[in-house]
């Protein structure tokens, strides 16, 4: 089972349940460290004062904010710490929303949330509001504060557990309004393009399955290390593919394509 | 408002193209500070040291390593490391078309918005127009700032957007979680009771309803400390305890009407 990174509880209503949050992603990457190129040793970083020119331990550090006007304002680990909520171990649920009205452009990191304890009490109120959100096909939207900073978070149940997703603020997204979208009347699709276009997507269409899709990239960067290791040489293509024209008839360019997709669904059956 | 792209391609299927650039649909809101030296308030600056022999070394002279067992290191060149990023496409091809409802949010990551180029105008109205009437998005690779990535393309408002995606192994799956079992599952009475209490916090959701509070008051406190005047803010509540659950159920429903 993952390392848990934040204990606290639950609280909906009055009602409160002891809990711990996992995280619900695992890191595959390859991490690479930077090495001095003449001794193959790790170069490690060092905090030096810009004005005196020498080393400064990390007691000797704090962090300032640079206000608009220029001006700094020193903020030690005292001030973050008068200003944390004391509720800080409770994630409040404030609403319960339907899940497919809030857009996955909200939705930044999942994680897993787990009884904080075996006990009765723990388990009973977490199996309670589980049960309870997936009847009713809610989730629930609170807030907690994790490594001094607030978060929005999202709460739902998934396979049979409570997941909790932090998610974006309202000013941290975009609005798509000014993203050129060619919704001029000369760009709109005809009905039979539109059809057309219908008809290929469905002969194109397939179940979702994420295990389906493996991370090409990974496995290649691995066979990069390998080779390099074995003391092969690597390759390297550095010819880029060349990018399509855009195609002057669209609608010669739908029927070839749906045409070719009937041809290759055909001998499956 | 120019919006400033940082990609651009085609989107491909099956023989029809559709040209795009690619723009950051989110932003990063939060307050960010420096380092600084206690005793003088001057920033820190970062250097970067050799570890063996102790003395500042120039970007130039780094390489990457990857270490392979402990303190050996296999060096890879830049070019080495692009040479696993795919081609230097500037093609999303594609691959399949999924039911967007399908796909649990959690597989995404970083959401961008497609815009759409003079050239390709037709195109770009077609592909949003078909996926928003067959629900559908389109699932393909994207090769960006050398490293491959599995997305999702799907119709956001007038416009299309683009998710990367995790990978299934890199999600930790609910089977791997230990879930302890109470020896009595919550009641039937319970369980409705909740539920009444879901309804008396049932809302639609509306984004703008939640501020970013923290970052508000640290930005409130900063502002203040400049100005000398801290013992001005108000305090920080208290949390409520803990209870008897059915008690507790009942004291919420009863405290909302």
């Amino acid at each position: 089972m993952p390392r848990s990174l934040w204990t606290g509880s639950l609280s909906f209503g009055l009602v409160n349940v002891p809990v711990r949050l996992m995280s619900a992603t695992r890191d595959l990457d390859l991490h690479f460290r930077q090495l001095h190129e003449s001794d193959k040793v790790p170069v490690e970083t060092q905090r030096w004062c810009s004005e005196e020119g020498k080393q400064v331990p990390w007691e000797a550090i704090t962090r300032s904010y640079e206000r608009d006007d220029g001006e700094s304002v020193i903020v030690t680990d005292e001030d973050l710490e008068a200003i944390e909520p004391r509720k800080t171990k409770t994630i409040e649920i404030e609403q319960f929303v339907d899940l497919a009205d809030v857009d996955p452009i909200y939705f930044d990191h999942p994680y897993w949330l787990v009884p904080a304890g075996d006990d009765e009490g723990a388990t009973r109120a977490y199996r309670l509001l589980l049960g309870v959100m997936e009847q009713t096909d809610r989730a629930a939207l609170g807030r907690f504060v994790m490594r001094a900073k607030e978060h929005l978070a999202i709460v739902r149940a998934r396979d049979g557990a409570l997941s909790l997703t932090t998610m974006r603020f309202h000013d941290e997204v975009r609005s798509a309004k000014g993203v050129p979208s060619a919704t001029g009347k000369t760009a709109k699709p005809s009905r039979k393009e539109l059809d057309g276009a219908v008809a290929l997507i469905e002969a194109l269409g397939a179940d979702w399955k994420p295990e389906a899709y493996e991370d090409e990239y990974r496995k290649r960067l691995k066979k990069v290390v390998d080779r390099k290791r074995k003391g092969k040489t690597i390759e390297i293509d550095d010819s880029d593919a060349k990018p399509p024209e855009p195609v002057p008839d669209l609608m010669a360019a739908l029927q070839a394509a749906l045409e070719d997709a009937k041809k290759r669904k055909a001998p499956a059956r | 408002m120019a919006l400033r792209s940082i990609w651009n391609g085609t989107v491909a299927f099956a023989g029809v193209f559709v040209t795009i650039k690619v723009h950051s649909a989110t932003e990063d809101q939060a307050v960010h500070f420096h380092e600084v030296h206690v005793d003088d308030g001057a920033r820190i600056e970062h250097k970067r040291f050799c570890s063996k022999e102790d003395k500042e070394v120039p970007y130039k002279e780094i390489v990457k390593g990857y270490e392979v067992s402990e303190g050996t290191y296999v060096l890879l060149e830049d070019d080495e490391l692009k040479a696993a990023a795919g081609q230097g496409s500037r093609v999303i091809e594609v691959e399949q078309f999924v039911c967007a409802a399908d796909i649990d949010p959690v597989m995404f990551v970083k959401t961008y918005f497609l815009g759409s180029q003079d050239d390709g105008k037709g195109a770009y109205r077609l592909l949003h127009d078909a996926l928003e009437k067959t629900g559908r998005a389109a699932i393909g690779r994207w090769v960006f700032h050398n490293r491959e990535y599995l997305v999702a393309v799907r119709p956001y408002e007038d416009a299309l957007a683009l998710h990367t995606m995790r990978f299934s192994d890199e999600l930790v799956a609910a089977d791997d979680l230990d879930i302890p079992t109470p020896s009595r599952n919550p009641s039937d009475r319970e369980l409705k009771m909740a539920g009444q209490l879901v309804e008396t916090l049932e809302a639609t959701f509306d984004p703008t309803a939640f501020e970013d509070t923290y970052r508000e008051r640290l930005l409130e406190y900063i502002e203040a400390k400049a100005k000398g005047k801290l013992d001005k803010l108000p305090r920080p509540t208290d949390a409520q305890d803990p209870g008897d659950l059915l008690a507790a159920l009942e004291a919420s429903i009863s405290g909302k009407d």
